[in-house]
């Protein structure tokens, strides 16, 4: 304890050093942000893409998903519901390894995912747990980026092997198969083709731990091709331990490979099943081999096996049977004749991607889709989607300003959808509407008119939605005469002008323009792009497997931003580098990107915000990733281009997406990066990442919403995320920061009037949690409170005390809600509750005084309600539903009082009856009186279930009460008969009472005194109700 | 209601224990007993009654918690002048106060199990880990709830969940300054809350009897729902009546009764119990 004053004593001390200090105080992550948290609203309805599913080696309620963007997710109940537990690192996993020799603990996760589509995310390296989740640790395996498997040595858990797949936007020499023997401290890298060749599979055999199979796979992403295939793609085994490494090819199509998948059947490895791509179309399909390798045989060519090799390379075995074998594909094939012939597997959402056998049971198995995990029960008969995996891959996201407002975007293979931002019950599944096909983009809802517009798969389609008669319309550009062919990005730019409604933009090379809503389309600008005919041939994409799908097209306008200030002064960031600025509506143009310092050229030019401050700023965020450079890059202009200034610093990891501009304080920005987002106070001198309850999942856009002050967030990974009300940062300066204790400004809070009933998702369903409606008392403590006292109090304006609140203790920001809610009325006690009476009365709209009392100093602020604005009630009938309230709150605590004098005169009267003879005879009078007033005041008898019994007083008037002040409307005549019925009741009851009192009882009393013992006291009513409830 | 629910489930969880402090997760829990006042006067510790309060809406509930030497314990929830025991362990039987029926129930016999697995906790846990077959390890420092801390892991004896073993972890978070626990973290690993975090945090130390003790708590679900816990005083080595602990007889009249309630109807329907019958 000495020790603990003398430490009290110096943190009381270090005080005003702080305040004098020179250096700026630079507060990080959860040091600053305190208590505001991320609201993760989903939508669970349409999951995303799962790229790894493992199970446990014994225990089949454990089943991991490893997702495209979403992290890790643990189920522990047999696949009912599911659990992030990788939340604070990269959320792009390629691979998920229990090991077995300490499988409830020690878990491995290979991050970078390996399905190489466009829009893949990046990992970075190796990550491992041993207590199944709960903290992880980053191994020493440098320069990875992309692991498709992992697998621990049966006999030694030390003995590790890594496939890595590697970059797929450039060259790399972290490929191919790794080993280490001391647990992944340590690596050496066993296998290697080339800087282009990775290993897209790595398999052990089951029965002999020397013998490994990798598939080594050339491959390449640029930002307009794909590449699959090559002469180094293939097939090889070795037989000790990776020492040696022999190809396969006996039986397989020659020439030129490509992605290779490979799966050794558990219950008999001499079997190997392989699925080939190659040179030759005809070729490709699913290989067999009956002698471990040596000898292959072509089973069968059919679509599903051969479709989109780099997206859908996986092939599963049944543990049991070595001829039931599951083919990842479009829909997933099945065969149950060792892969002569196949199947599709029941209907679910496309584009399987992995595939896992329930190890005690195979007709129980779990399906990795682009749209979440799928169970089956019956042998992928019929598939049922896990509801609560809510890691959609949002794109793009736009707010209207409805209350609460509604989020529009669109998502990786899963359409385009509105919902709102607060639900009754929550934001559930039910809540999102769907406004599009196929992998959905950009959403705009018309500022003025109930008009949507929205897009698919690179201006494919461009929807106007009129959302009152669910009637929708293609309004897509369409070439005119003299016209050269239209590019589209696959996530082509559409933008509504914040100064006229009607007007809507596209970009293609060019910019269209049309002030009718898309009906008339004219063109504004010249090609905006580089035009680099180098970046044009996407017809021959794909490598060995064509792959011409729209998503590589390029030279092609990605982000279009009209000044709110200037509707003539228009931005465009291009795919391919270009930063272009007309003042004049589009008659002319200039490009500025070559004005910024640092820059690479040709670098994706991501978003760019104009200034809602001022005309000649704007910001221009780039995202390097498609050429291999995953660098962070982020400028801003004052001066329309002419010069740019970098606001990155080394706090910000991993490439960029998108920035956010406060509509208040122009240093407050917000960035959304590949690993989550980033906020500054101060224009961009630091930066501070963004972690409560905020996953560090890809940011692809963000906005914020002018009357909330929220900040909402498209994730490519985790659906849409809020950080609400971030007004509080605005205040943030080295002034404040230096203060023990800091009151944030506050809006005044509104008592919203409703009482709904709310949702009806089931217990597995995902619902989103609400914004928190309660007022909030927001202050920044620059030290944790740790000792003594420390509490909030309310006070109203005529200083009478209204509530306690819990204080926050944190360091950094706190938040203090407070329901508007007052203490419930003390009851009578009686046999069982009354529901009733747990109902508050609620607070009176005002200004309230906050009180803080931190050990011996106090702090003060000020608090505003109001009623809700769409509130029907006059003054009035305010007045009158808080006189009958508080007149029923009244009568529940007199009644209590009444209650409380029965039960201690019955109590006193027994006792007395059976110590003074003198006295029973008049007990034996007073006391069933008494007994019979206590049993028609409360129950006495029954439970507080079906066993109920019947309402007495108490009841009666604790029902009347909670209806009256629970609800927003003033009593109702009927409600007033009734109180006036109760009323008369508890008169009778008071009456009656009052007469055994002063009759009998008082004459007993003087009895007793007389006899010279003392007359047993009763509480006043003002020292009942302070006792306890 | 959910409130009300949650409030229950961290009531299971039992009281997290106090503090710590230094380096090596050793000197870390030296330095915490010492900064509270002493490995000898925590040894000396009978029993601790604390008297609590948690606000629901606008709901006072007063507790009382007591938990002894020998094991024994209590809480003591008051509605509306009613006593419900919760998690009542009268040194062979495990048992609470049903809700509904307002009459005494039986815990599982897995959870009476696990409950006796976590006697030797008292009056911290830190006190006698060793003897108690716990292992503690050093995770590294780590800010919680904004404060820089010496985060610690301690691995207790394995609980029964649904027949099967679970580990049984628990990582505890001490102020790098003052080495004063500031909250603890675990998975939860049954109920319909199962694989999601548990989050305590505790604060208002204050001296009782030579001793530390923080007169404010927070206990819920890491990120989400959490109940404030309110103590106004903490009392030690106080006589109390046995008699309260002893599992009643179900089938008399009592007033104390009790059981971890699942559903409890509770935080203020507006009129009665809304659900079907």
């Amino acid at each position: 304890m000495k020790q603990l004053l003398l430490l009290s004593t110096l943190l009381f001390f270090s005080l005003p050093a702080d305040i004098f200090a020179q250096e700026p105080i630079i507060l990080k992550g959860k040091e600053l942000f305190g208590d505001m948290s991320a609201r993760q609203i989903g939508p669970g309805l349409m999951s995303g893409r799962i790229s790894d599913l493992e199970g446990h080696p014994t225990n089949n309620r454990i089943v991991y998903a490893g997702t495209a963007g979403g992290g890790v997710w643990k189920s522990s109940n047999g696949g009912s519901s599911f659990e992030p537990i990788f939340d604070d690192y990269i959320q792009s996993i390629g691979k998920v390894c229990v090991d077995p020799h300490d499988p409830d603990n020690t878990i491995y996760v290979g991050t970078g995912e390996i399905w190489t589509r466009n829009s893949t995310s990046i990992g970075d390296g190796l990550y491992k747990t041993n207590d199944g989740g709960q903290n992880w640790t980053k191994l020493p395996f440098e320069g990875s980026e992309r692991i498709s498997n992992i697998i621990v040595h049966p006999k030694d858990q030390n003995t590790l092997y890594v496939g890595e797949l590697g970059a797929l936007w450039g060259d790399s020499e972290t490929r191919g198969v790794f080993k280490s023997t001391d647990g992944g401290q340590t690596w050496n890298k066993i296998f290697y083709v080339d800087q282009k060749t990775g290993c897209s599979d790595l398999i052990m055999d089951p029965n002999n731990p020397n013998i490994l199979y990798a598939s080594m796979w050339e491959f390449r992403r640029t930002g307009w091709s794909f590449n699959s295939g090559g002469e180094n793609s293939g097939l090889f085994k070795s037989t000790d331990g990776g020492k040696t490494w022999n190809e396969l090819r006996n039986g397989f199509p020659k020439g030129k490979l490509g992605r290779i998948a490979i799966a050794v059947a558990p219950s008999d490895s001499k079997i190997i099943y392989s699925v080939i791509e190659s040179e030759d179309s005809d070729q490709n399909g699913l290989y067999k081999s009956t002698d471990s390798g040596a000898n292959w045989k072509k089973l069968n060519g059919d679509f599903g096996l051969v479709v989109r090799p780099f997206y859908f390379s996986r092939i599963v075995v049944d543990p049991q049977n070595p001829d039931v074998l599951v083919k990842a594909g479009l829909f997933g094939s099945v065969s149950r004749d060792g892969g002569q012939t196949f199947k599709d597997a029941g209907f679910m959402h496309a584009d399987i991607h992995d595939i896992h056998f329930d190890n005690k049971d195979s007709d129980r198995m779990y399906f990795a889709t682009d749209g979440g995990v799928y169970r089956t029960w019956d042998g992928a008969t019929t598939m049922d989607i896990v509801e609560n995996i809510p890691v959609s891959q949002f794109y793009h996201i736009t707010l209207d300003d409805a209350e609460p407002y509604n989020i529009y975007g669109g998502l990786q293979d899963n359409g385009s959808w509105w919902g709102p931002s607060s639900s009754p019950g929550g934001v559930e599944a039910r809540d999102w509407n769907r406004v599009g096909y196929g992998d959905g983009f950009r959403v705009l809802k018309h500022s003025t008119k109930p008009i949507l517009y929205s897009e698919m798969q690179g201006a494919e389609n461009v929807w106007r939605y009129d959302i009152e008669r669910n009637q929708q319309k293609t309004i897509q550009p369409l070439a005119v005469k003299g016209d050269p062919k239209l590019r589209f990005n696959w996530n082509a730019p559409i933008t509504l002008s914040p100064n006229k409604p009607d007007r809507i933009y596209i970009g293609s090379q060019f910019l269209h323009m049309s002030d009718d809503m898309g009906d008339t389309w004219k063109i504004i600008s010249k090609d905006l792009t580089t035009n680099n005919p180098k970046k044009q041939d996407q017809e021959n994409s794909g490598g060995l497997s064509k792959d011409n799908s729209g998503a590589e097209n390029h030279c092609t306008i990605f982000t279009i931003a009209e000044s709110s200030l200037d509707e003539n002064i228009i931005w465009v960031g291009t795919d391919d580098g270009n930063v272009q600025v007309t003042k004049n509506g589009g008659k002319s143009w200039s490009e500025v990107g070559k004005n910024m310092s640092g820059m690479p050229a040709n670098t994706w030019c991501y978003h760019i915000e104009a200034s809602v401050h001022d005309k000649g700023t704007a910001y221009a965020v780039f995202d390097g990733h498609t050429s291999n450079d995953k660098n962070p890059y982020t400028y801003k202009t004052t001066d329309y281009g002419k010069t740019w200034t970098s606001i990155i610093t080394e706090d910000v990891q991993g490439f960029t997406r998108c920035i956010q501009e406060d509509l208040v304080n122009p240093d407050l920005l917000f960035l959304g990066t590949e690993t989550g987002l980033y906020i500054t106070v101060n224009g961009g001198n630091n930066w501070s990442k963004f972690t409560n309850n905020m996953p560090s999942t890809a940011v692809h856009h963000l906005e914020m919403h002018a009357k909330t002050n929220d900040i909402v967030m498209a994730t490519h990974g985790r659906g849409v995320i809020i950080l609400d009300d971030v007004s509080p940062l605005r205040e943030l300066t080295q002034e404040v920061l230096a203060q023990d204790v800091y009151f944030f400004k506050s809006k005044p809070f509104t008592m919203v009037e409703e009482s709904g009933f709310g949702g009806g998702s089931t217990e597995l369903q995902f619902v989103g949690p609400n914004k928190n409606p309660n007022a909030a008392i927001v202050y920044y403590l620059k030290k944790r409170h740790i000792f003594g006292k420390m509490k909030i109090e309310l006070f109203d304006e005529s200083g009478n005390f209204v509530k306690e609140l819990s204080a926050g203790k944190s360091k950094g920001i706190n938040i203090v809600n407070w329901d508007y809610l007052m203490t419930s009325p003390k009851m009578a006690k009686g046999k069982t509750f009354t529901f009733g009476g747990f109902t508050a009365p609620r607070a009176s709209a005002g200004k309230y005084k906050v009180v803080m009392t931190k050990g011996k100093v106090t702090y003060e602020s000020e608090l505003v309600i109001d009623y809700d604005k769409s509130s029907l009630l006059t003054a009035a009938d305010r007045k009158r539903h808080k006189e009958v309230t508080k007149k029923l709150f009244d009568m529940s605590e007199d009644l209590a009082y009444q209650v409380y004098q029965m039960d201690e005169m019955i109590k006193m009267g027994t006792k007395l009856s059976s110590e003074n003879a003198e006295a029973k005879p008049m007990l034996d009078k007073i006391l069933p009186k008494l007994t019979e007033l206590k049993e028609s005041s409360v129950i006495t008898t029954g439970d507080n279930y079906v066993g109920q019994a019947e309402p007495e007083l108490r009841e009666k008037l604790a029902t009347l009460y909670a209806k009256v002040a629970s609800g927003f409307v003033p009593p109702s005549p009927s409600e007033m008969d009734n109180l006036k019925l109760i009323e008369e009741q508890f008169n009778t009851i008071k009456n009656d009472l009052k007469a055994i009192k002063t009759g009998d009882w008082d004459k007993l009393m003087k009895m007793i005194s007389k006899e010279g013992q003392a007359s047993p006291k009763l509480m006043d009513k003002k020292a009942f109700l302070e006792t306890t409830p | 209601m959910n409130q009300f629910k949650a409030y229950f489930l961290i009531l299971a969880l039992g009281l997290v224990s106090p503090m710590a402090f230094a380096q090596s997760a050793d000197e870390i829990i030296e330095g915490y007993l010492e900064a509270t006042g002493g490995r000898d006067a925590w040894s000396k510790v009978e029993n601790i009654v604390i008297s609590a309060k948690v606000n629901q809406g606008g709901m006072e509930i007063p507790l009382e918690i007591m938990q002894s030497k020998d094991g024994k314990s209590y809480t003591k929830v008051s509605v509306q002048g009613l006593s419900l025991m919760q998690g009542v362990y009268d040194g062979n039987t495990l048992w609470s106060t049903n809700f509904q029926t307002m009459k005494p129930e039986k815990a599982t016999s897995e959870d009476l199990e696990n409950h006796k697995k976590t006697l030797g906790d008292f009056p911290d846990s830190f006190l006698n880990y060793k003897k108690n077959g716990y292992t503690v390890e050093m995770v590294g420092k780590e800010a919680f709830d904004g404060t820089e801390a010496h985060k610690i892991k301690m691995t207790k004896k394995p609980l029964m969940v649904d027949g099967a073993e679970v580990e049984n972890v628990e990582f505890y978070f001490f102020d790098v300054e003052t080495m004063i626990l500031l909250g603890s973290e675990s998975e939860m690993k049954a109920g319909p809350m199962k694989g999601k975090t548990a989050q305590s945090k505790m604060s208002e130390y204050d001296e009782v009897d030579g001793l530390y003790f923080p007169f404010s708590m927070s206990q819920g679900e890491k990120g989400g729902f959490s109940q404030a816990i309110a103590i106004d005083k903490i009392e030690l080595n106080k006589a109390y009546d046995e008699k309260m602990l002893m599992y009643p007889d179900a089938k008399a009249p009592t007033s104390a009764p009790s059981t971890a309630p699942t559903s409890a109807p509770t935080t203020a329907p507006t009129t009665a119990p809304s659900g079907g019958k």
